[in-house]
């Protein structure tokens, strides 16, 4: 029956606006990142998957968070509007969670197409060569759009209204997208040299986008290709390893979906 | 089977339900009737799960199927994949669900955004979806919202026929005519409590109005109107 809700969603997703026209702007803006940094040097066939990633990982991290929150928050104001299906035998839970999937479904098509579009184009002009660790960065991007989507679907669930929660969502990434990096800077210049490690290694596990940030440029060995802030960041990260910072990413997911789903059994619709 | 023991529901300060007894019995059809914010659908919504009581308990047996006052999924749903839905969620065959669809003249309709139905459509599509398949409980808020005369026949027909399978229905509305038509019992709320229930001769008589059940065109409007009154009139203490 939960697959029966989940086609349900899925289907009022896949009909909607948001995921085709993410799918088209996503790709167009991946395709064009992914041609103008192989043109750089005047030609098409200098740069490779490693670089031409980087320059994609900063699209990714500005743009999946942005209308993952927007859409999640939408799609959790819009459950008060499920009186029929909420009288189904359905749970609460059912109805949050199936949301989140469907849209997750949804929007990482898109992202897989966007992504997809610009790896043809790099592996097309410039060879195969590190096509695998390309392939983590579009994981890493699918855990980021999932844990956003999970975030604006509590922001939704909890404020209710849909102006209310898609304003409180653009704030959101403010704070997720600029002011927690903010913060870490505050913190690195008031902290004496040698003792900021742990502090912003904490901070960093309160903002998915750092978190998926710093997986995608340590995928593509950033201190080496992405200057001293990657190596700076890979220097912070020194002793953790990649699997704390991708169990971060998932109870980023996981906590605000039970949050939402706690949040919607309580309420009346 | 439904019911009702003690139920109340209260929104921040103002207890829009006082404790409400209601029963339901399978084959049973019973109206609710009474002014705006009378808590009728309060107590529908109650029976239907989809607002919590503030205390009491809520007992039901058997499928529920609920035809909420508003269209209760989003204008973008589309009648197909809704119809999938009930007819998944029922655990009952498709095609039972788009018979029910055919057989109120939208079959041509499947692919359609509800939003870009008119009211009536609307109106008739949820209802179709409501009494598809095998419904042990039937609540239905103001199912004659937005139809025309062949709508509100369709209604008439619709709850007839789930009592006749042995439903017990459940429904509130404003057409006291369709209520006096249809209802074995009626409930009247005033103000959040039960101000009258019983048959409607049970009504005629608690409320002074003569009337035999023999005779035609029941005086539902003028009874109505007499309790109304008399329940204001005695203010809440009182009636409670």
């Amino acid at each position: 029956m939960t697959a029966a809700l989940l086609r349900f969603e899925l289907a009022a997703a896949r009909k909607g606006r948001t995921a085709p026209l993410f799918a088209a702007g996503f790709a167009l803006a991946c395709v064009t990142v992914a041609l103008a940094g192989l043109s750089a040097n005047g030609a098409l066939s200098v740069q490779g998957f490693a670089r031409t990633s980087i320059s994609l990982l900063q699209l990714v991290l500005w743009v999946v968070p942005l209308l993952a929150l927007l859409t999640g928050a939408a799609a959790g104001a819009e459950c008060y509007e499920l009186e029929y299906v909420a009288a189904l035998p359905f749970t609460r839970s059912q109805i949050v969670l199936t949301r989140w999937a469907a849209w997750l479904g949804a929007l990482g098509a898109a992202l897989c197409i966007g992504l997809g579009g610009a790896g043809v184009v790099i592996a097309v002009f410039a060879g195969t060569a590190d096509a695998g660790r390309y392939l983590g960065l579009l994981c890493f991007a699918l855990l980021l759009l999932s844990a956003c989507l999970a975030v604006g679907l509590a922001i939704g669930v909890r404020l209710r209204d849909r102006g209310r929660a898609l304003a409180f969502a653009v704030v959101a990434w403010c704070v997720l997208a600029v002011g927690v990096d903010l913060a870490a800077i505050g913190l690195l210049a008031i902290l004496p040299a040698g003792t900021a490690s742990w502090p912003l290694s904490f901070i960093l596990l309160l903002d998915p986008i750092d978190l998926a940030r710093v997986l995608g440029l340590g995928l593509f060995s950033a201190d080496e290709i992405a200057g001293p802030t990657g190596a700076a960041l890979r220097a912070v990260m020194g002793g953790w390893g990649a699997s704390l910072l991708l169990a971060g990413l998932v109870a980023w997911t996981a906590l605000p979906l039970l949050f939402a789903a706690g949040t919607f059994r309580r309420r009346d619709l | 089977m439904i019911e009702l023991r003690q139920v109340w529901k209260r929104y921040g300060e103002r207890v829009v339900l006082q404790p409400l007894d209601l029963r339901v019995r399978s084959g049973e059809t019973v109206a609710l009737v009474g002014p705006n914010g009378a808590g009728k659908s309060t107590a529908l919504r109650i029976l239907a799960g989809t607002v919590q009581a503030s205390g009491g308990s809520v007992t039901r047996e058997g499928t529920i199927a609920y035809l909420p006052q508003r269209l209760g999924v989003p204008p973008a749903t589309v009648v197909g994949d809704l119809a999938a839905l009930v007819a998944a969620a029922r655990n009952v065959d498709g095609a039972l669900v788009r018979d029910a669809l055919s057989a109120a003249g939208l079959a041509d309709r499947l692919d359609t955004p509800l939003g870009e139905l008119s009211g009536g459509q609307r109106q008739r599509v949820m209802l179709a979806l409501a009494t598809a398949g095998e419904v042990g409980v039937l609540l239905l808020d103001e199912p004659g919202i937005s139809l025309d005369v062949e709508g509100a026949e369709e209604v008439r027909a619709a709850i007839a026929a789930a009592r006749e399978r042995g439903a017990a229905v459940l429904f509130a509305s404003h057409h006291l005519h369709d209520v006096a038509l249809l209802a074995d019992r009626i409930v009247l709320l005033v103000e959040g409590r039960v101000v009258a229930q019983g048959s409607l001769a049970e009504l005629a008589a608690s409320a002074g109005v003569p009337w035999h059940a023999s005779a035609a065109d029941p005086p539902i409007e003028r009874i109505y109107r007499v309790l109304v009154r008399r329940s204001r009139q005695l203010g809440p203490a009182r009636a409670a």
